[in-house]
């Protein structure tokens, strides 16, 4: 083909194009691995501290090691099964094997969310719980016919008549498949491995549906992340990957440019460039899998040294949800070895609990979740008298309390809070809007695509039931009606139904109003310092949710000793301070309080007088029938 | 080799495949059909009709269609140039459109939020261009976007590997024969390279059709898919039986598309890797 110059530059220019629009999320990605500000939105300078942080950060580290580990057992397994297989398929009649490579072919046509959920029955069906061997079990399901697909090729490339030559020659089947046929496949064995190591590494959504609670892999836990938005710890650890991955190529690329000879037949110089090619594809992803498995053994080895432990203690917990040098400060003063889990949902908690899969020690949920766990028998009572620095907390907190927990045996309160409206004060000015003072304030068409809605079903339905004088803990099906109504009737206004990521949204300017829970303020107002607006936080005054996490201990839990040291060491002031710090959401503990700054004291987001909460209310559990009223009900705001 | 014997050699796996593929599938239709008291009913089946199910089927068909249209239409000349700047230069350039698979896509998506936000990246590079600022993110489009940049190494590398196996020597002929370039794409190259556009449309319009993810990420949760019902109904403990159902009826759309497969890639010269 003659190419004239105008037609090359557009084929280059169209292929830069190309690559930047790959690259950009990358580079991006990059860039806010150095970036000083937590935001995402915000350049607060030049830092290296994440990547010393994501070494540090246990659950980064265990989902590395999770990933690794599971990428390199699924591939390895998958391979020897696979090829097997391949061996056996080739072998049969035409009919079985059609049937039989329609079936391997169901995992790779089929979406992978059908595949995931059709897992997650089965393995509950058969009573398997779901944990790392699930993930392990679906993992290798689903590489098994890549395997399959890269042996295939070669197999039928090989000549049958060689393995039979080496049978006459007086070799054993076994010996002859080593030593004959192995060799012959033994790109398309390898090709598999690593595509299937690949595919293992990359997936998220089977992982989704089969992982058991308290495992993670780097996929999952950066799904948790997004919500509650992600640490930039998280970034350090992608670039760290994919430099390594990119230096690795580069360099086998080169190293094997030079010596790109090849054996046996001349060949021409296109199929030359060609085999080249596969080569190269080959080499560069057999040295990157190889790092990487040899990092995974390097990791496992280390960790099986490093987990002592039988005096343990299981905490189930939110994300980001304590100082986590709290935790090892706990175990050094005590000696228990502390497992770490954490969940995003209350819902997502509750199945877990109530299945017992794990046995968890002490538990952190919210005051409904509380409620419908007492009244399913699911918590044993706290012996107070193991917990001396109960009475660190403030007794407020234990009246309100009351309404999850009569009699207050069950939980030790260990967070509370309002949700209410966080605007930017510059940007209603400039809207001419005055700041909002009612829940109605939402439905003010001027905020047209500058609302942020809460994206939970509970919190969502509050911000209408409370303006239309109903309660948050409305049960009445007229009532519910209307809410939904005036949802949808919000939606056009709404730019987005989100949770935690209101924080980076409000601190970028993209939203002049959003929901969001008091815990936040003290976070935001001290990244919006020095910046030309405000972010101020109203209670609404048609009242609000005023809501309490406390901690629970389960019934099956096996260390109730050892969880009620962890409530009473959670309850002791200093610490107690030093986890309001960390976390920013308001405490109940009267000695951390008298710790604190005067003016934190003075900060009515944070603590707000109980005169002004008179119309706040404690969400309450509504029943199994109610609760799929109110999801039937959201739905239908969301798809509207 | 001894055929007889080694037919065995497939009995493990044949086995695994009926552990881990045909029984789940069996639960999967079980779970659709039947009703929290394991009465058989069609209602979880039926279900797609409500107006909310149907929305979001048909806006996630509309949007995996457009872009799987997209990533068609920008794979197909990539590709061609790729097999031209391929030979003699080893495969580094493949190995550019492979690599960004080694990053977690959810990041890469999450990412494309900074760049389209209100006043992300790109909105600040065509203000101080004077340009006017676009306003992308939360709309369907930038779930399109979300989907044509995941999926678009799908669509390119199966049609690149068939396009690759093509001889020069067939173009060569077309040309002699006195076809111009048009005529040899169209004539010689899209017919021969049927499996691979096939198979990449596959790729892509499958998990485009069920993702949940991209939806999530850069809808900002207001403009609901099919796999977001879908992922809800099982996440939010809500109703597993209505999930399967609803699982279900996707999975007439993937039966179709293997009949496809099946009919115009028998060898498996599709595959993307």
């Amino acid at each position: 083909m003659n190419d004239s110059k105008l037609k090359r530059f557009f084929q280059d220019f169209y292929l830069v194009f190309v690559l930047i629009f790959l690259y950009a999320p990358i580079l991006t990605m990059m860039v806010l691995s150095f970036n000083t500000s937590k935001s995402r939105t915000d350049w607060g300078g030049f830092t290296l501290d994440w990547y010393a942080q994501m070494f540090e950060s246990s659950s980064i580290m265990d989902a590395l090691y999770n990933t690794l580990l599971i990428a390199f057992i699924s591939a390895l397994a998958a391979t020897i099964l696979g090829t097997v297989a391949a061996i056996g398929i080739s072998s049969m009649k035409k009919t079985p094997r059609n049937i039989a490579m329609g079936i391997n072919n169901i995992p790779m046509l089929n979406s992978e969310i059908v595949t995931g959920i059709s897992l997650m029955l089965a393995f509950l069906a058969f009573g398997i719980s779901l944990g790392f061997k699930t993930i392990l079990l679906s993992h290798i399901t689903f590489c098994v016919p890549y395997v399959i697909l890269s042996v295939m090729p070669k197999l039928k490339q090989t000549s049958r008549y060689t393995y039979e030559a080496a049978m006459d020659l007086g070799a054993g089947p076994v010996e002859a498949f080593f030593r004959v046929v192995l060799p012959d496949i033994m790109p398309g064995v390898l090709s598999g491995f690593l595509l299937a190591f690949t595919m293992s590494l990359d997936d998220f959504i089977i992982t989704h549906f089969t992982r058991g609670a308290g495992i993670n892999t780097l996929s999952t836990l950066i799904y948790s992340e997004v919500r509650r938005g992600i640490k930039p710890s998280m970034y350090a650890l992608s670039t760290v990957i994919f430099v390594t991955v990119l230096a690795l190529l580069l360099i086998t690329n080169f190293s094997s440019e030079k010596q790109g000879k090849s054996r046996g037949l001349p060949l021409t110089e296109a199929e030359k460039a060609k085999r080249r090619h596969v080569e190269n594809v080959r080499k560069g992803l057999l040295v990157t899998a190889s790092f990487f498995v040899v990092a995974a053994v390097s990791f496992t080895t280390y960790r099986h040294f490093a987990s002592p432990a039988s005096n343990e203690l299981y905490v189930y917990n939110w994300g980001e949800y304590i100082d986590e040098s709290v935790i090892q400060d706990f175990e050094a003063e005590t000696g228990i070895h502390v497992v770490y889990d954490l969940f995003e949902t209350n819902e997502e908690m509750y199945p877990v609990i109530e299945a017992g899969g794990v046995a968890y020690d002490v538990v952190c949920p919210s005051d409904y979740m509380i409620q419908k766990m007492v009244e399913n028998d699911l918590l044993a009572e706290i012996d107070f008298d193991n917990i001396p620095n109960i009475d660190q907390i403030d007794p407020e907190y234990m009246e309100r309390s009351k309404a999850f927990d009569p009699e207050n045996k069950y939980s030790v309160p260990y967070t509370w809070g309002t949700v209410g409206i966080l605007y930017n004060d510059k940007r209603l000015e400039e809207l001419g809007v005055e700041p909002p003072d009612s829940w109605m304030d939402l439905w003010d068409p001027r905020l047209s695509g500058e609302i942020l809605m809460q994206d939970s079903v509970r919190d969502a339905f509050m911000c209408a039931l409370k303006p239309l004088g109903y309660s948050l803990n409305s049960t009445d099906p007229g009532e519910l009606e209307e809410a939904k109504e005036l949802l949808i009737q919000q939606k056009p206004l709404v730019q987005a139904y989100v949770i935690d990521q209101v924080r980076d949204k409000m601190l970028g300017e993209e939203a002049a109003v959003g929901v969001i829970y008091s815990g936040e303020m003290l976070y935001l107002q001290e990244l919006a310092e020095g910046k030309d607006f405000h972010l101020e936080y109203v209670i609404p005054e048609e009242g609000t949710n005023l809501w309490i996490d406390s901690w629970v201990i389960p019934k099956n839990a096996r260390n109730k000793e050892n969880a009620e040291k962890w409530i009473d060491f959670l309850c002791r002031p200093d610490i107690a301070k030093r986890n309001f710090e960390y976390i920013t959401y308001a405490t109940p503990n009267r000695g951390a309080f008298e710790l604190l700054d005067p003016e934190l004291q003075q900060n009515k987001a944070v603590f707000p007088d109980w005169d002004s909460l008179q119309d706040a209310e404690v969400y309450q559990y509504l029943g199994d029938e109610v609760d799929s009223l109110y999801n039937e009900l959201w739905k239908e705001v969301k798809s509207n | 080799m001894n055929s007889r014997a080694s037919r065995f050699l497939a009995g493990p796996y044949i086995l695994w495949m009926i552990g881990f593929t045909v029984i789940p599938l069996i639960m999967i239709i079980v779970y659709g059909l039947t009703d929290s008291e394991g009465r058989f009913t069609l209602a979880n089946v039926a279900a797609i009709s409500s107006p909310e199910h149907l929305k979001a089927l048909l806006l996630a068909l509309g949007l995996s269609l457009a872009s799987t249209v997209i990533c068609l239409v920008m794979a197909y000349p990539l590709a061609l140039i790729l097999r031209k700047k391929n030979v003699g230069k080893g495969s580094f350039i493949v190995f550019i459109f492979i690599l960004p698979m080694w990053m977690n896509f959810l990041l890469r998506t999450m990412a494309w939020q900074t760049l389209l936000e209100k006043n992300g990246v790109i909105n600040g590079i065509l203000s101080f261009l004077h340009l006017p600022n676009i306003a992308v993110i939360n709309t369907p489009w930038a779930i399109i976007l979300g989907m044509v940049y995941n999926f678009l190494p799908f669509m390119v590398l199966p049609i690149y590997n068939v396009l690759a196996k093509i001889d020069d020597d067939v173009i060569n002929a077309a040309k002699d024969l006195g076809a111009n370039n048009w005529q040899t794409i169209t004539r010689i190259l899209v017919p021969l390279s049927l499996p691979g556009i096939i198979s990449g449309i596959n790729m892509v319009f499958v998990p485009a059709l069920t993702t949940f993810v991209i939806s999530n990420l850069l809808g900002g949760s207001k403009i609901l898919l099919i796999g977001n019902v879908i992922e809800q109904e099982f996440t939010r403990g809500s109703n597993w039986h209505l999930g399967s159902g609803l699982s279900l009826v996707l999975m007439v759309f993937i039966l179709v598309s293997m009949a496809l497969m099946a009919k115009y890639d028998r060898e498996g010269e599709g595959a993307a890797f």
